[in-house]
């Protein structure tokens, strides 16, 4: 399972560690209550995490949903992709 | 109307034979479009010797926006998603295909007996994938959007794009109501 970078106090170590993230795109297709599920399903998020991500992306038409070094994001994209969600990565451009 | 029921660790779809047919209509149709051979591989994938032949120098962009919405870009660096492509997108295709094939072969079994009945013993994670496949590939020949709700319902009744909307909201609604029967 891939670890979300949620709060403010990591360290520089971490962020230099773990560069790159994965974004989910909002689409007109997908329901809400699948794209909760598969947040679930895939990075063991609670069903309150999941829901706010998925509201995220709802409303503000993306979402960081991970972030971790470049194979886990494409490991993560993959798995994304193989449950109909459109999702890419890329550096994270918060450093 | 059709519904899915939750049987101990599996599920069960009550459906009619209409609803079977077209289900398995639209499933064979994405099959082909995914480039399923009608012929039966008889090496295994893993097999490190499989993947000299069967890996193509180059996977391109697909052209068409169906395929380019289930298979998408990871990057958006061209260069960057087209080498990921490469490696991954046999892969991905692959477990669509999967998916795709398993509903096929439980629909068959109704749509040759020529009525409707139960399916049992369903994998909910293998129909949550096709069907929103399925779902997607329609979304996008309708070139839905958020307003396309309305448009549709405004829409004459002779028009044969309303019919596929109405496939397209039954679809939502069984994906829905496997959803609710996982809860």
């Amino acid at each position: 399972m891939v670890k979300t970078i949620t709060t403010p106090e990591l360290n520089i170590d971490q962020l230099l560690d773990k560069p790159w993230v994965t974004i989910v795109w909002d689409d007109p297709v997908n329901l809400m209550s699948y794209v909760t599920h598969v947040f679930i399903k895939l990075f063991g998020f609670s069903k309150e995490k999941a829901h706010e991500l998925m509201m995220q992306v709802h409303k503000q038409g993306r979402a960081v949903v991970s972030s971790g070094s470049r194979e886990e994001m494409e490991r993560d994209v993959q798995s994304l992709h193989e449950h109909g969600l459109w999702a890419t990565l890329q550096r994270d451009d918060k450093i | 109307m059709s519904s899915f029921e939750k049987v101990g660790d599996s599920f069960s779809l009550d459906l009619t034979l209409d609803e079977a047919q077209i289900l398995i209509n639209l499933t064979e149709q994405l099959l082909e479009l995914l480039g399923e051979g009608d012929f039966f591989h008889h090496y295994d994938n893993s097999d490190p010797l499989a993947q000299l032949l069967s890996m193509p120098a180059e996977i391109v962009t697909p052209e068409d926006p169906v395929l380019l919405r289930l298979l998408p870009n990871a990057y958006s660096d061209p260069e960057a998603a087209s080498d990921f492509r490469r490696y991954t997108e046999p892969q991905l295709r692959g477990s669509k295909q999967r998916n795709l094939r398993l509903m096929r072969e439980e629909l068959t079994i109704l749509v040759d007996e020529g009525h409707g009945g139960v399916i049992e013993n369903i994998d909910s994670g293998i129909w949550l994938k096709g069907l929103n496949d399925l779902r997607i590939a329609l979304s996008v020949r309708l070139e839905m959007n958020e307003e396309s709700f309305d448009k549709f319902e405004l829409m004459p009744d002779d028009e044969p794009a309303k019919s596929v909307h109405a496939v397209y909201f039954w679809l939502g609604w069984l994906q829905e109501n496997l959803l609710e029967s996982l809860a």
